[in-house]
C-alpha cells in the first residue's frame, strides 16, 4: 500500500494534476467530444421499478464505422429518450447526425441495440430493441437500414425483425453456415415471481417473453426456434447472450443468461440447423441472477472461455445488509422439487475444458465479486498479451437492500400503491444507492485476475450499464464506450499508444458477410496462442466494433496468423508486424479440419459399462447436520460412505464392502470369475443404523481370516449413544461374529492399520473427526493395541487430542526401518508422531504450522529427490473461505448465548479486519440478544467480529485457526518438511483422496488426486469443478478430463484399484452417487 | 440501568427545593397504550406468531402480580402457573402506587422481550418525565419496585427453554414424502419454530395435553377424505374469488389474516406488508371490551393477563400438533395435483397445517374472554383498521372465533379440519384454563 502510495505521490510531482501513473484510460468530457447523449429515465406514476421490473437497466450501445471512413461511429439507444447517432470525425471529435439520420426511434422504451450488415450490402445497419406490450409501452423494434450517406431507413417490417414483445437484446450470428448472418433475439420475462413455477415452463412458449432463433432467409427472417430446439417459456429472464464456437466444430454456440431462478441455456449447435440445449452436462453451477457475458480464451488453449456476471457484493457494508443466495433448503427445493439446476449470486469464470465441462474458478480467479454487475468485457487493454476484463455496474436503488424488505412498512409503500400507484419517495429513499464503481482486472498467469479498479481507471460514480469496445481514435489501443443511467455518455479513451506492441484485424469476408462475423484467428508467437473469434453483440445490451485485437507486449513480430473462416476454409499470415491495422480479405484458403483443434487422446480411463456388477449407488440420508448446527462451516453429516478392499471369503480375490448411511444396510460385492456378486452377510446388513464412514478389510486376530472394521460417524447421534461406536466383525469358520471393541462415542472418519508395536498383529490407529452437536471441540482419536484380536486403547494424550482428524499414514519418515504415524485434519497441522518401539511421540518436522482443512494425505516422492514427500489435500482456492498465515481464517468456538450448547462463528479478513461469513439473519437465530444489539442490517453491516460479539464473550471463547487452504505437498528435506502449494489448476475444489498407481504404465508410479464437495451452504456454491489429475511429479499433472476420467460435479471419496480375472482397474467411490470402474486400457 | 437511576437521583436532588407531589393516577388507557407500543414494535421487528404471544403474555403477569398483591380482589397466579415464584414485597415504609408500579414492570418485560429498545424506552421516557414532575418520590418508589419484579419474572421467564429452543435444529424438508410439509410460495421460508411446544407451558400441564385427532390420512385418491377437504378448499377459492373481492367471504378471509410478515414482490422490488399476529388480535378484542365495560385498571390488568396466557398456552399446544403431523399447506398439493397456477386468497404462512393456529388461538381466547366478560358480548371490532382493514361487528367472542376458524377456509390456507376441530382444541384449552384458573371471584363482569 505505501509503495503505491508512494507513486501516487511521484506522479502528483510530475504531473500536477494529471494523470495518475499507471492510468490507462481517460475519460474525457462530453464537451470535448461532442457525445451529450444522455439515458435520462423518469419515474411517472404509471411508470417506476414498481411496475416495471427493469426500470434500471438501461439502454443499449453499439459502434462501428457506419459510413466507411475507417472510424467507428457510436449509436446510443435511450430507454425514453431518443436515440443517437454520432459521427466519428477523428481525433475524438464526434458530431451528432441523429435529426438527419432518421434512427431516432418511435417505441416507448428502447433497450440493446446492435450494429451488423443485416442485408448483407456491406454496410453496418443498426437494430434496436425494446418492450413493447407492458406498462403501456409501444412501437416494436427497429431496423435501421444503411443508405450508405449516413441516412437510414426503418425496415423492420420488410425483413420479419418488427417485434413487439420484450425484448433485451439481440445478437447475429451464422448458425447454419449459409453464408449470411441470422439473428437470436433475446427476450425478457414478465412472469410473475411469486412461485417459481415448474422449470419445464420453458417449454411452452411464450410469445412476448421467449427468445427466438431467426434464420435469414434472404431479405426475411424465418422464427426457427421450435424447429431449432430453443426455448422460448415464460420465464426466460434474458439479459446476457454470448455467441462463440464452444465446442470448436465449427459451428457457432450460445449461451444465455437467465435473471432469477431460470437456468441459464447453454445451446450447442447439432450443424443441422437445430441445437441442444446442455447446460446441465457442461456446467455443475451458474450465476443465479445472471446478467451480461463475454467470452475470451483467456488460458491461451485456443478455447473460448466464458464469463457470466451477477451481483455479489465486494464490500462488507452492502454484502451484509444486501440478500444473497437462498437458504440450504430453498436450494433443495428449487433443485429437487421444481427442477432448476444450482444457481449462485455471484460471477462466474467458466475454462473452456474442450467438451468436458467446464471448469469454474472465479472465485479462484479473482472476479467474483463485482456488485450489481451489467456488462463484461474482455480485452487485452495493457497489451501485454493477457485478456483483462472490464465490469461495468451500479443501480439507483438496491431493491435486495434487507433492512428495506424487512423493515419498509404498510404505510410507507402499500398505502401509495393502492391509490397513486407511485412509490412514495420516502419509501424508494429507505433504499440505498447501488452507486459503485466500475471494475476492471488485469489478466495474468493461471487464470488470475488483479483488481486494478482507481489505479489503471478512475473510480467512478456513475450508473453504468451497455459497453461497447472500439478503437475509437485508431491509435491501436481498446477504448470504451458506457450508456449510463440519468448522466452523459462516458468514455473511456486507452492511453496504452506505443507503451506496448498490438494487430488489430478487420475482415473482408463474403458479400453477405462483410465484417467476417464468425472468423476465428490462432495468433502465435513464441509458441504462445492468442484466440479470438469476431462475434461484435458482447457485454450487455451492446454490439462492440467489428474488428480482432491482440496485445504482444515488448514482442514485435507475430510468428504467425491463423486466420479461420467462417465457411470452414483457412489461411495463415506468417511473420505479421506488430502495431498496424490489417484489412484481411480470404485469399489461398484451405479447407480448415476442425479434428485438428481437438486434443491429441491422452486417453488413459475408460468407464466400464456395468460396472463390472459393482452396482453400488451411496445413497446419502436426509439428516443435515448445519440444519441442527446451524453456524458450522460445513456438513460433517456426509462424510461416507466407507469402502474397504479385502479378500472376504478366503478365496484369495479381493473383494470389496461399502458402508451404509445411517439405517441404509452396508453392501459387499464378491469378486467372482468373471463379474462382481453381491452378498449379503446378514450379521453386518443388519447393523444399518450407523452410518459408516471408514472401513478395513484385515486379519486381525491372526487366524489367516479376513475381519472387518468399521468406524462409524455421521454426526446426527450424539453424546454416548450406541450408534456412534465402531463396529468389530471377526470371521470363523461360519461367518462374521460382532466382537467386543472398546468403546468410544464418536464421529469417526478413518481407521489405519499397522503393527506399530512389532508384535506380530495388525494394530489400529482410529482418528475421528468431529463431536455431534458441538462443532469445534476436539474429539478423541485413539491408538489400539491388539492383543490376540482384542484391542484396547494405547495411552497417549498428544495423540488423542490430536484435532478434528479426516486422515492418516502409518509412514517410516525418520527412515528407523519403524513405520510412523501421521495425522491430518482439519483446523490443524499435519502431525507427526515418531514410533520409538511402540511409543508414539509427536516431532516437530514441518518449518512453520499448516494449518488446513486436510482431507487426505499419502506419501510420494513427487520431486522425484529419492525421499518420501508426502501429498496432502485440502480445501483449494476456489472457495469464499479465505487464509494465509498474516490472516488466518478463524473459528471461534464458545457457547456465546449460554444457553448450555455451543456455536462456532467462523471469520476471515478483509481489508485488516475480520468479519463473520455468516450474516445477522443467521447469527441472530441462534444468539438472539444480537437482534437486540443490531436493530437494522445496516447496523450490522461492516462490523467487524470484535463489535459483534462483545469481548467478554470473545476472550473466553476458543479459536482454531486454518492459514492453508492450497492443497500441496510436504517436501522433504533431510527429514524436515516444509509445504509446496500445488499449481493452481489443483486449486479449483478441495482434494479429497489419493492413489498411487502406474496409471500410464511407464514404469513408475503417480498419484491420482480427485475431490470435489458439496456439504457447504448455497452462499458457498458448489465446490464441482475438479476432474481429478494425474500427478507424475511435481511439474508433470493431467487434469483427470484429458484422460478419459468423468469426476466433475461428483464429490469423490475413496479411489481404489480393483482387479478381476487379473486385470486392474480403478474404482471410483462417492458421496451421494453410483460408484463408477474405469478401464485402464491394455 | 444504575446510571439511570443515578440520573434520576441527581435529578431529585436538583429539584428537591421545588417537591412538587400531585396524586398519580394511572389510567386503563396508559395501559392499553402501553399495549399498543408493544405490538408496534413487535410488528416492525417481525416475531412470528407463537413468539408475538410469549411476549404479550410476561409483561401481563409482572403487571396482575403486582395488582394482586394490592387488591384483594385478584389472586395471585402462584401455584396456578408452572414454576412462578411470588414477587418481592414492597418496603413497608416506602408508598408505592401499584399501578404505576405495574405498568413500569409491564414495560420493563415488554422492553426486554423486543428487539428495537428505543422505541420502547421513548414512550416510557415520556411517562417516566411526566411522573417525576407531578410526585418524585412516588414514583422513584413505585420504579423500584416495577424493575424489582420485572427482574424476578424476567428470571422466571428466563427459564422457559426460549433459548434453548433457538439452537435447535431446523425443521428438515423431504421432498420425497408428499405428504409432508414443505415451505411455501413466495419467501419459501423454512417451518418457523419447529420447537414451540418445547416452550413451558403456563396453566396447561404439557404442551400435548389437548392432542387433536389426527387430521385426514393424506391420499390424493379421488373420493379420499384428504382429496375431498383439499378439493373443498379449491372449490372454495374458486368460487369466492369469482364473486370478486367485494364478496363477503374474501372479506372475511383478510379481516383476519393476521399474518405478522406477508412477503410481496412489485417488479424487481420485494417488501413486506405487516399485520398483527391473531394473538394480538385477540389482545385487541380484549381492550374493545375492556373499554366497552368501562373497565378500572386492575380489572384490565386481570383481562389482559387472563386472555394472554390462554393464547400463548393455544400456540404451545397448536404448534405441538404441527409439528407431529407435518401436514402440507393446500398450496402445495393443489398446485401439484390440481392446478399448477391456483393460489391462496391469503398467503400461506410457513409453517405445518394442521391444526389452524388461528382456530386454536381464537377458540381459547374467546373462551378465556366469555369468561370474563360474558357470553352474548356484542362489540365492533376495529382492531385491523390500522392496516386498511374495515370494521366486522359480532355478538359474541365465540362467533367472533368461529368466523376467525372459517377465514382460514376462505383464505385457503387451510382444510376444513384444521379449522373445525382446531377451534374446538381451543375451546377444550380454554375451559381448562377457565376452570383451573381462580384469579377473581370468576363473576362475570355484565353481572356489574
Amino acid at each position: 500500500m505505501s509503495k503505491v502510495t508512494l507513486y501516487i505521490l511521484c506522479a502528483v510531482l510530475l504531473y500536477g494534476c494529471g494523470s495518475k501513473e499507471g492510468e490507462i484510460f481517460r475519460n474525457p468530457s462530453p464537451s470535448e467530444t461532442g457525445i451529450d447523449f444522455r439515458n435520462t429515465i423518469t419515474e411517472t406514476d404509471d411508470l417506476n421499478i414498481l411496475d416495471y421490473l427493469y426500470f434500471y437497466n438501461g439502454g443499449g450501445v453499439a459502434t462501428g464505422d457506419i459510413n466507411g471512413d475507417g472510424l467507428p461511429d457510436i449509436f446510443l439507444s435511450g430507454n425514453q429518450v431518443k436515440n443517437r447517432l454520432y459521427l466519428n470525425e477523428g481525433n475524438l471529435k464526434f458530431r451528432d447526425i441523429s435529426e438527419t439520420a432518421g434512427i431516432s426511434g418511435n417505441s416507448t422504451w428502447n433497450t440493446g441495440a446492435i450494429m451488423g450488415d443485416i442485408n448483407g450490402d456491406g454496410l453496418l445497419d443498426i437494430y434496436v430493441c425494446s418492450v413493447v406490450g407492458i406498462n403501456g409501452f409501444n412501437g416494436q423494434n427497429e431496423l435501421y437500414i444503411n443508405n450508405g450517406d449516413n441516412t437510414f431507413t426503418e425496415s423492420a417490417a420488410e425483413f420479419g425483425l418488427d417485434f413487439d414483445t420484450y425484448s433485451s437484446s439481440a445478437a447475429l450470428l451464422d448458425f447454419d453456415l449459409d453464408g449470411d448472418l441470422d439473428m437470436y433475439l433475446l427476450n425478457h420475462a414478465v412472469h410473475t415471481q411469486q412461485s417459481y413455477g415448474k422449470a419445464e415452463l420453458r417449454e411452452k412458449r411464450n410469445a412476448q417473453s421467449g427468445d427466438r432463433l431467426l434464420r435469414n432467409d434472404g431479405r426475411i427472417f424465418v422464427d426457427v426456434s421450435e424447429e431449432a430446439g430453443i426455448y422460448g417459456g415464460a420465464n426466460g429472464y434474458g439479459l446476457g447472450i454470448a455467441v462463440a464456437d464452444f465446442n470448436q466444430d465449427g459451428y457457432p454456440d450460445i449461451y444465455v443468461g437467465n435473471d432469477f431462478h431460470e437456468d441459464d441455456y447453454y445451446y450447442i449447435n447439432n450443424g443441422n440447423g437445430t441445437f441442444s440445449e446442455q447446460l446441465r452436462k457442461y456446467f455443475g453451477h451458474t450465476t443465479k441472477f445472471s446478467m451480461g457475458n463475454d467470452v475470451a480464451d483467456i488460458n491461451h488453449d485456443g478455447w473460448p472461455d466464458l464469463i457470466s456476471l451477477d451481483m455479489l457484493p465486494e464490500d462488507e457494508k452492502v454484502l451484509k445488509s444486501s440478500e444473497g443466495d437462498d437458504l440450504t433448503q430453498t436450494q433443495i427445493l428449487r433443485v429437487d422439487r421444481f427442477g432448476y439446476h444450482y444457481q449462485y449470486s455471484r460471477n462466474m469464470l467458466f475454462v473452456n475444458q474442450q467438451n468436458t465441462p467446464y471448469a469454474e474458478t472465479a472465485i479462484q480467479s479473482g472476479i467474483a465479486a463485482t456488485d450489481w454487475s451489467w456488462s463484461a468485457l474482455f480485452g487485452d487493454y495493457d497489451q501485454d498479451g493477457e485478456q483483462d476484463i472490464f465490469i461495468s455496474n451500479g443501480i439507483p436503488k438496491r431493491p435486495n437492500d434487507l433492512d428495506f424488505i424487512k423493515f419498509a412498512s404498510d404505510e410507507q409503500i402499500k398505502n401509495k400503491l393502492s391509490n397513486t400507484k407511485l412509490v412514495d419517495q420516502q419509501a424508494l429513499n429507505m433504499m440505498p444507492s447501488g452507486v459503485t464503481h466500475n471494475y476492471i482486472f488485469k489478466g495474468g498467469e493461471d487464470v488470475k485476475y488483479k483488481d486494478m479498479s482507481g489505479i489503471w481507471t478512475v473510480k467512478d460514480t456513475l450508473i453504468s450499464g451497455a459497453t461497447a469496445m472500439a478503437d475509437l481514435d485508431n491509435d491501436g489501443d481498446l477504448d470504451l464506450i458506457i450508456n449510463t443511467l440519468n448522466s452523459p455518455t462516458a468514455l473511456y479513451i486507452n492511453k496504452t499508444d506505443a507503451k506496448a506492441n498490438y494487430i488489430k484485424l478487420r475482415f473482408n469476408y463474403t458479400a453477405k458477410n462483410k465484417f467476417g462475423i464468425g472468423t476465428k484467428v490462432f495468433a502465435y508467437l513464441n509458441g504462445n496462442l492468442q484466440y479470438k473469434e469476431l462475434y461484435t453483440v458482447r457485454g450487455f445490451q451492446a454490439s462492440s466494433e467489428p474488428m480482432v485485437h491482440f496485445g504482444f507486449g515488448k514482442q514485435d513480430k507475430i510468428d504467425s496468423l491463423k486466420i479461420v473462416w467462417p465457411n470452414r476454409t483457412y489461411q495463415v499470415l506468417k511473420e505479421v508486424a506488430v502495431n498496424q491495422s490489417l484489412i484481411i480479405s480470404p485469399e489461398n484458403t484451405k479447407p480448415f479440419n476442425y479434428n485438428l483443434l481437438r486434443p491429441l487422446s491422452q486417453k488413459i480411463f475408460n468407464k466400464v459399462e456395468g460396472n463390472l456388477g459393482i452396482n453400488f449407488t451411496h445413497e446419502e440420508d436426509n439428516y443435515l447436520d448445519i440444519n441442527r448446527q446451524k453456524l458450522i462451516p460445513y456438513q460433517i453429516s456426509d462424510r461416507g460412505p466407507a469402502l474397504a478392499t479385502g479378500d472376504l471369503n478366503g478365496d484369495g480375490k479381493k473383494d470389496l464392502f461399502f458402508g451404509g448411511s445411517k439405517y441404509i444396510p452396508s453392501r459387499i460385492f464378491l469378486q467372482g470369475d468373471t463379474t462382481y456378486v453381491e452378498k449379503r452377510i446378514a450379521n453386518i446388513a443388519t447393523d444399518s443404523i450407523k452410518e459408516d464412514v471408514t472401513a478395513i478389510i484385515a486379519d486381525l486376530n491372526n487366524d489367516s481370516k479376513k475381519d472387518l472394521f468399521i468406524g462409524s460417524g455421521g454426526a446426527d447421534f450424539y453424546n454416548e449413544m450406541a450408534p456412534l461406536t465402531d463396529s468389530y466383525y471377526l470371521q470363523d469358520e461360519t461367518g462374521f461374529e460382532a466382537s467386543e471393541f472398546p468403546e468410544f462415542f464418536e464421529n469417526a472418519a478413518v481407521v489405519r492399520e499397522c503393527d506399530f508395536d512389532n508384535d506380530g498383529d495388525l494394530d489400529l490407529f482410529v482418528g475421528n473427526n468431529a463431536i455431534t452437536n458441538d462443532f469445534g471441540n476436539i474429539p478423541n482419536s485413539y491408538l489400539l493395541r491388539n492383543d490376540r484380536g482384542k484391542f484396547s486403547i494405547v495411552e497417549n494424550k498428544e495423540l488423542q487430542k490430536a484435532g478434528m482428524v479426516t486422515d492418516a499414514v502409518w509412514s517410516d519418515f525418520d527412515n528407523d526401518g519403524t513405520l510412523d504415524l501421521i495425522v491430518v485434519g482439519e483446523w490443524m497441522s499435519p502431525k507427526f508422531y515418531k514410533n520409538n518401539k511402540g511409543q508414539l511421540t509427536e516431532q516437530v518436522l514441518l518449518d512453520n504450522s499448516y494449518n488446513g482443512l486436510w482431507e487426505c494425505i499419502i506419501p510420494f516422492d513427487i520431486d522425484k529427490d529419492g525421499d518420501l514427500d508426502y501429498l496432502l489435500g485440502n480445501w483449494g482456492n476456489n472457495t469464499k473461505f479465505k487464509a494465509s498465515h498474516d490472516y488466518p481464517m478463524k473459528m471461534i468456538y464458545s457457547d456465546f448465548d449460554q444457553n448450555g450448547s455451543t456455536e462456532t462463528i467462523v471469520a476471515t479478513e478483509k481489508n485488516g479486519d475480520y468479519y463473520p461469513l455468516e450474516g445477522l439473519d443467521e447469527l441472530s437465530a441462534q444468539m438472539v440478544g444480537l437482534r437486540k444489539k443490531f436493530t437494522t442490517y445496516k447496523a450490522f453491516a461492516g462490523k467487524p467480529i470484535t463489535e459483534i460479539l462483545d469481548q467478554k464473550a470473545l476472550k473466553s471463547s476458543t479459536v482454531l485457526e486454518v492459514n492453508t487452504l492450497q492443497s500441496g505437498y510436504l517436501e522433504n528435506n533431510g527429514g524436515k518438511y516444509s509445504f509446496v502449494p500445488f499449481k493452481e489448476e489443483l486449486q479449483v475444489a478441495p482434494i479429497r483422496a489419493f492413489l498411487e498407481y502406474d496409471f500410464d504404465k511407464d514404469g513408475s508410479t503417480e498419484i491420482l488426486a480427485a475431490g470435489n464437495y458439496f456439504g457447504i451452504k448455497p452462499y458457498h456454491g458448489r465446490l464441482d469443478s475438479f476432474s481429478g489429475a494425474l500427478i507424475k511429479n511435481e511439474n508433470d499433472v493431467i487434469l483427470g478430463n484429458k484422460i478419459g476420467l468423468e469426476l466433475q460435479f461428483k464429490s469423490v471419496r475413496h479411489l481404489n484399484m480393483i482387479d478381476l480375472n487379473g486385470r486392474p482397474y480403478l474404482l471410483v467411490t462417492y458421496n451421494n452417487d453410483q460408484a463408477q470402474v474405469y478401464d485402464l486400457g491394455e | 440501568m444504575k446510571q439511570y437511576l443515578r440520573l434520576i437521583l441527581l435529578f431529585a436532588i436538583i429539584v428537591s427545593c421545588d417537591k412538587k407531589e400531585e396524586p398519580i393516577v394511572i389510567t386503563p388507557q396508559d395501559l392499553h397504550y402501553s399495549i399498543h407500543k408493544v405490538t408496534e414494535v413487535m410488528i416492525h421487528d417481525i416475531f412470528s406468531p407463537p413468539v408475538a404471544s410469549r411476549i404479550f403474555a410476561y409483561p401481563n403477569i409482572a403487571a396482575y402480580e403486582i395488582i394482586a398483591l394490592n387488591n384483594e380482589e385478584y389472586k395471585s397466579l402462584v401455584g396456578q402457573v408452572t414454576d412462578l415464584m411470588p414477587i418481592p414485597k414492597p418496603g413497608q415504609d416506602k408508598s408505592i402506587n401499584y399501578q404505576m408500579a405495574a405498568l413500569i414492570a409491564h414495560m420493563e418485560i415488554s422492553k426486554r422481550l423486543i428487539f428495537s429498545e428505543d422505541k420502547i424506552e421513548a414512550h416510557r421516557d415520556s411517562l417516566y418525565a411526566n411522573w417525576q414532575d407531578k410526585n418524585l418520590t412516588m414514583f422513584n418508589n413505585s420504579m423500584e419496585y416495577g424493575l424489582e419484579v420485572a427482574k424476578h419474572i424476567g428470571d422466571w421467564l428466563d427459564k422457559d427453554n426460549y433459548k434453548q429452543t433457538r439452537t435447535m435444529p431446523k425443521f428438515t424438508i423431504n421432498t420425497d414424502d408428499t405428504s409432508r410439509w414443505q415451505p411455501t410460495p413466495p419467501a419459501y421460508m423454512d417451518g418457523i419454530e419447529p420447537h414451540w411446544s418445547k416452550i413451558r407451558p403456563f396453566v396447561i400441564d404439557s404442551a400435548n395435553q389437548f392432542v387433536p385427532a389426527p387430521p385426514p390420512v393424506f391420499s390424493m385418491e379421488l373420493g379420499s377424505d384428504f382429496y375431498k377437504e383439499v378439493k373443498e378448499v379449491y372449490d372454495i377459492s374458486n368460487e369466492i374469488t369469482s364473486k370478486g373481492d367485494n364478496s363477503e367471504e374474501i372479506a372475511i378471509a383478510k379481516f383476519w389474516d393476521c399474518n405478522p410478515y406477508v412477503s410481496v414482490t412489485r417488479g424487481h422490488l420485494m417488501f413486506a406488508t405487516k399485520k398483527i399476529t391473531p394473538g394480538a388480535h385477540w389482545i385487541g378484542i380484549t381492550k374493545i371490551a375492556c373499554e366497552k365495560t368501562n373497565s378500572d385498571f386492575d380489572q384490565t390488568v386481570f383481562a389482559y393477563t387472563k386472555t394472554s396466557m390462554a393464547i400463548a398456552d393455544a400456540f404451545i399446544s397448536c404448534w405441538d400438533e404441527k409439528y407431529r403431523s407435518n401436514l402440507i399447506r393446500p398450496e402445495t398439493v393443489i398446485n401439484q395435483y390440481i392446478d399448477e397456477n391456483w393460489q391462496p386468497v391469503l398467503q400461506t404462512p410457513p409453517f405445518p397445517e394442521y391444526t389452524s393456529g388461528h382456530s386454536v388461538v381464537s377458540g381459547a381466547a374467546a373462551t378465556a374472554l366469555t369468561s370474563i366478560f360474558g357470553d352474548n358480548f356484542s362489540f365492533d371490532d376495529d382492531t385491523e383498521i390500522p392496516y386498511g382493514l374495515p370494521i366486522r361487528s359480532f355478538t359474541s367472542f365465540n362467533q367472533a372465533a368461529d368466523e376467525a376458524a372459517i377465514s382460514r377456509m376462505y383464505g385457503g390456507i387451510h382444510y376444513r379440519a384444521a379449522v373445525e376441530i382446531g377451534v374446538g382444541q381451543g375451546r377444550n384449552l380454554g375451559k381448562f384454563i377457565v376452570d383451573k384458573l381462580d384469579m377473581k371471584g370468576e363473576k362475570a363482569l355484565t353481572s356489574k
